[in-house]
């Protein structure tokens, strides 16, 4: 169900982790039970009435009589440790138990449309209309801007960019066009960085050119691409119709890592998944406000999740949606390629979607090596690839003790960014 | 790739001054390019440019680390790591480090980064950490000079090359590794370099014959109290106090026989009326600290100093003329704890003596770990327990360990035990973990108490993982 460190991870913070971890003894509850949707005790505390608490495993949701704040309550953590350490039972739920998960369901149910319904489709045709209009305005806006700056020249810019730029990403929040935005920002922030800067800007520049070229003959475009141009506008694609019409890939996906990038306001999580008959990647996105914990995982990474997944459109199907998970299973160490065959995989993607930026790669037998201030991965034919300069290589130095190993990471121009490496067949999170 | 940095230059200066010229891209771009402006042709250049790139040549691989690796304990043990590792009851790692070793359990070569971190700073730790690291232990040294202490675990005593031309944690390796298995060698090959080492490191070199002193080492001894430095002629000093039978125990006896004589049932003291250079080359400091006059310090630094079997444990009993008896007491503390001997610990214990600026219990530990636990029960009466027994080497012998705990389960929930029930917590050994306090229950209030019961349990969980 849950494993220890899932559960510490679910803990609102350290203090109630080791509260939790003081409550995780069977002599300090009664009437334990587990059902197939929730758990449930009794814990005494000071009070002389016990504190009934239960988890509904479908969240997890957690329900206590304590009067703590903190959410889950030391006693939930509690009662989630002691099932880790298998230490509670199964058993018929209680009436206090069954209605509180009865009423939950319901609830989940009752705003639930049918996958792709609407609620009233002239209204939202309206409105994707709307919007559809505001993002032309933008891109014709942003076209004639980069037009611009092309026939006046770069040079003078490292002084005006960045206000220039920032006053334009703005425009493209208003015009509702957010991946532009972002896109814009990350071009601002290559200005007057080391004395290659105005190579890089013009890549940035030109990757944007050919979002708002391809926006303007979207009709023309393969509905597949044309899908990859909206999402790179910034379009996004609801979870239910993704739910409902994506395609559904069955398989035992193999969780080859995951990178954690937190941010002041939000934490992004990117977990790579590989097929292990389909081979196809996947990746799960999964987001969370700042110092809020992130869902748990799915499994840990160097295990399988029997899963179906629900893939986003786009001319490279990478985003998916976990649906229809059976229990994690461990998996053998992948087999991976050689740093040559690696990046060719990488160069099929981009002839997929040319923007993409971020591909995961497994390399076999790679050996670690100095490369200038940081580190290289280095394969039996001699080819290496550089790890993420600044990346914290201690733990993959480590467990290499300079033999071939097999690492998966996640790359991109900058390097390779090691998210897990195999010791022998144990997997070890980087 | 060609024709990128004309593109580059035509955006830096403008299409309006330079325009853009597209023959020198390769064929493939321009094949696509069409009519397209500068952007168009610098978007399939930037494609071209990242699909293109290539492995990195010429770059050559760590040496492997020679070597076998111990095999791992079980999941559930390595997630006891991690944990301690993360903060939770992270002062039981070493118990952890030293059950693994023991039962021939390596460690998780990811943990051996954090575990580096941590020894770095705290000395007793490092000899876990170098075992733990095995066959990595040198190769991480190699490769971050933070963590160079590992270095400590190959210091091999047939490798002379280390002592002449290895850093100052090789070669202090090398030596105390050599007094152990030859103390004469390793005095000798001290002596050699001797005059060419800088004061602080002969002070520290020094310090390593402590292990293995003997008679034979009287020599070198007796010409280090005539050194340079002031720290070398002390530390010379303190160790010909351990020599037995040394020309300075002879030294002592004398100056403490012309200082104190027991007559007709008295002990009478005539303090020194001042310091000769003789004493000084003893090592006999002229600065009396507070709370002590200065004659009586010299005084009470002879007896420290002077060899045990000068004095008789009868004197114990005797009442003192002419200076406090607190400063024999004490000095006869401090003569009974270099020497180690039990039977004046006993003897001092027994009698209540002064200890000065030791703790009872450094008394207390002189004696067969079997006598801790009848000496403390005597003791508790006029001693703070939890001072006592914290001063005693952990793990406690079982018999003491038990009577702490069964005195802990009948003392309710006062507060004042929880010093003696957090010194408690890590110093009951292996076997009494699983007393029956630990399964008594505890209130929410009970701080002290489930603070305990959680350590224990802790830790008796630690063995239960690793067997």
């Amino acid at each position: 169900m849950w494993d220890v460190d899932q559960v510490v991870g679910l803990a609102p913070d350290a203090a109630s982790a080791r509260a939790g971890e003081g409550l995780a003894r069977g002599e300090k509850w009664s009437g334990t039970g587990a059902s197939e949707r929730a758990v449930w005790g009794l814990c005494q505390g000071s009070g002389k009435q016990p504190y009934q608490t239960a988890v509904d495993l479908s969240g997890p949701a957690y329900k206590c009589s304590c009067p703590s704040r903190k959410f889950p309550c030391k006693h939930a953590v509690g009662l989630m440790l002691l099932s880790a350490k298998g230490q509670v039972g199964a058993g018929e739920e209680p009436d206090w138990v069954r209605a509180w998960v009865d009423q939950r369901a319901v609830r989940a149910e009752r705003p639930e449309r049918k996958p792709g319904e609407v609620a009233d489709p002239i209204a939202a045709q309206q409105r994707a209309n709307r919007r559809a209009d505001r993002v032309s305005a933008g891109m014709a806006e942003l076209a004639g801007w980069l037009d611009d700056q092309v026939r006046q020249g770069l040079g003078g810019f490292d002084q005006r960019a960045y206000s220039e730029l920032s006053r334009l990403a703005a425009r493209m929040v208003d015009a509702q066009a957010p991946g532009v935005a972002g896109a814009v920002r990350r071009a601002a922030g290559v200005v007057g960085r080391g004395h290659g800067w105005p190579g890089e800007l013009l890549e940035e520049l030109s990757l944007i050119h050919l979002i708002v070229s391809a926006h303007g003959r979207l009709a023309d475009l393969p509905p597949a691409l044309a899908d990859t141009v909206q999402s790179r506008i910034g379009w996004t694609t609801e979870t239910a119709r993704v739910l409902a019409e994506g395609e559904k890939v069955e398989d035992d996906w193999l969780l080859l890592g995951r990178v954690i990038e937190p941010d002041e306001r939000l934490t992004v999580r990117r977990a790579w998944l590989r097929g292990a008959t389909t081979g196809r990647i996947a990746l799960i996105l999964s987001f969370a406000a700042a110092g809020r914990p992130l869902d748990p995982l799915p499994a840990r990474p160097g295990e399988y999740v029997p899963a179906a997944l629900s893939f986003y459109p786009g001319a490279l199907p990478l985003r998916a949606l976990l649906t229809q998970t059976a229990p994690r299973l461990p998996a053998p160490r992948p087999t991976g390629l050689t740093v040559h065959r690696a990046l060719a995989s990488y160069v099929e993607s981009l002839a997929g979607d040319p923007w993409n930026e971020r591909w995961p790669l497994v390399l076999e037998d790679v050996r670690p090596a100095r490369h200038g201030d940081g580190w290289a991965l280095v394969d039996a034919a001699g080819d290496g690839l550089e790890v993420l300069p600044g990346w914290d290589a201690w733990k993959l130095l480590a467990v290499s003790a300079g033999d071939p190993i097999t690492v998966a990471g996640e790359w991109n121009r900058a390097g390779l960014r090691p998210m897990t490496c195999w010791h022998h067949d144990r997997p070890v999170i980087l | 790739m060609k024709g990128w940095d004309g593109l580059v230059s035509s955006a830096l200066l403008g299409t309006d001054r330079r325009p853009a010229h597209f023959e020198d891209l390769p064929d493939h771009i321009r094949e696509r390019l069409g009519d397209g402006g500068l952007l168009d042709a610098a978007a399939l250049a930037t494609i071209y440019r990242r699909a293109g790139r290539k492995p990195l040549r010429d770059l050559e691989p760590l040496p492997a680390a020679p070597g076998e690796d111990r095999p791992l304990p079980r999941p559930v043990a390595i997630r006891r790591l991690a944990a301690m590792l993360g903060g939770f009851q992270t002062s039981a790692l070493g118990e952890w480090l030293r059950a693994a070793d023991a039962h021939g359990w390596g460690v998780p070569p990811e943990h051996l980064p954090a575990l580096a971190d941590y020894a770095r700073h705290r000395a007793e730790y490092r000899p876990l950490v170098i075992a733990a690291a095995g066959r990595r232990a040198r190769w991480l040294a190699d490769l971050n000079p933070e963590w160079r202490f590992l270095h400590a675990a190959v210091a091999d005593s047939n490798d002379s090359e280390l002592w002449t031309h290895g850093n100052a944690i090789q070669r202090r390796t090398w030596l105390r590794t050599l007094r152990r298995q030859d103390p004469d060698a390793a005095r000798e090959a001290l002596a050699e370099v001797w005059p060419s080492e800088s004061a602080a490191t002969r002070a520290d070199f020094l310090s390593l014959l402590t292990d293995g002193l003997s008679q034979q080492d009287e020599e070198f001894l007796e010409a280090a109290l005539d050194d340079r430095a002031r720290e070398v002629r002390r530390g010379a000093a303190r160790l010909l106090a351990r020599v037995p039978g040394s020309q300075y125990g002879v030294r002592m006896t004398e100056r403490l026989h012309s200082h104190l004589t027991a007559t007709q049932g008295v002990l009478a003291v005539d303090l020194p009326r001042r310091l000769t250079q003789s004493m000084e080359r003893d090592g006999i400091d002229s600065q009396n600290p507070e709370g002590i006059g200065k004659r009586a310090w010299w005084f009470h630094q002879i007896v420290a100093n002077a060899p045990l079997s000068a004095m008789e444990l009868a004197w114990l009993e005797l009442p003192v003329e002419g200076c406090a008896p607190e400063v024999l007491q004490s000095a006869w503390t401090e003569a009974a704890i270099r020497e180690r001997s039990a039977e004046w610990a006993r003897a001092l214990l027994r009698a209540e003596a002064s200890t000065g600026s030791r703790s009872p219990a450094e008394l207390l530990r002189l004696l067969p770990p079997d006598e801790w636990a009848r000496a403390v029960d005597v003791l508790r009466t006029t001693v703070d327990i939890a001072e006592l027994v914290g001063g005693l080497p952990v793990p406690w012998p079982t018999s003491l360990a038990t009577m702490i705990l069964d005195q802990l389960g009948k003392v309710g929930t006062n507060r004042a035990w929880a010093r003696l029930a957090s010194i408690a917590a890590r110093a009951v050994p292996p076997d009494v973990l699983d007393h029956p306090i630990t399964r008594e229950p505890t209130g929410e209030e009970d701080t002290w108490r489930r603070r305990l019961v959680e350590t224990l349990t802790f830790r008796r969980e630690i063995y239960q993982e690793l067997t």
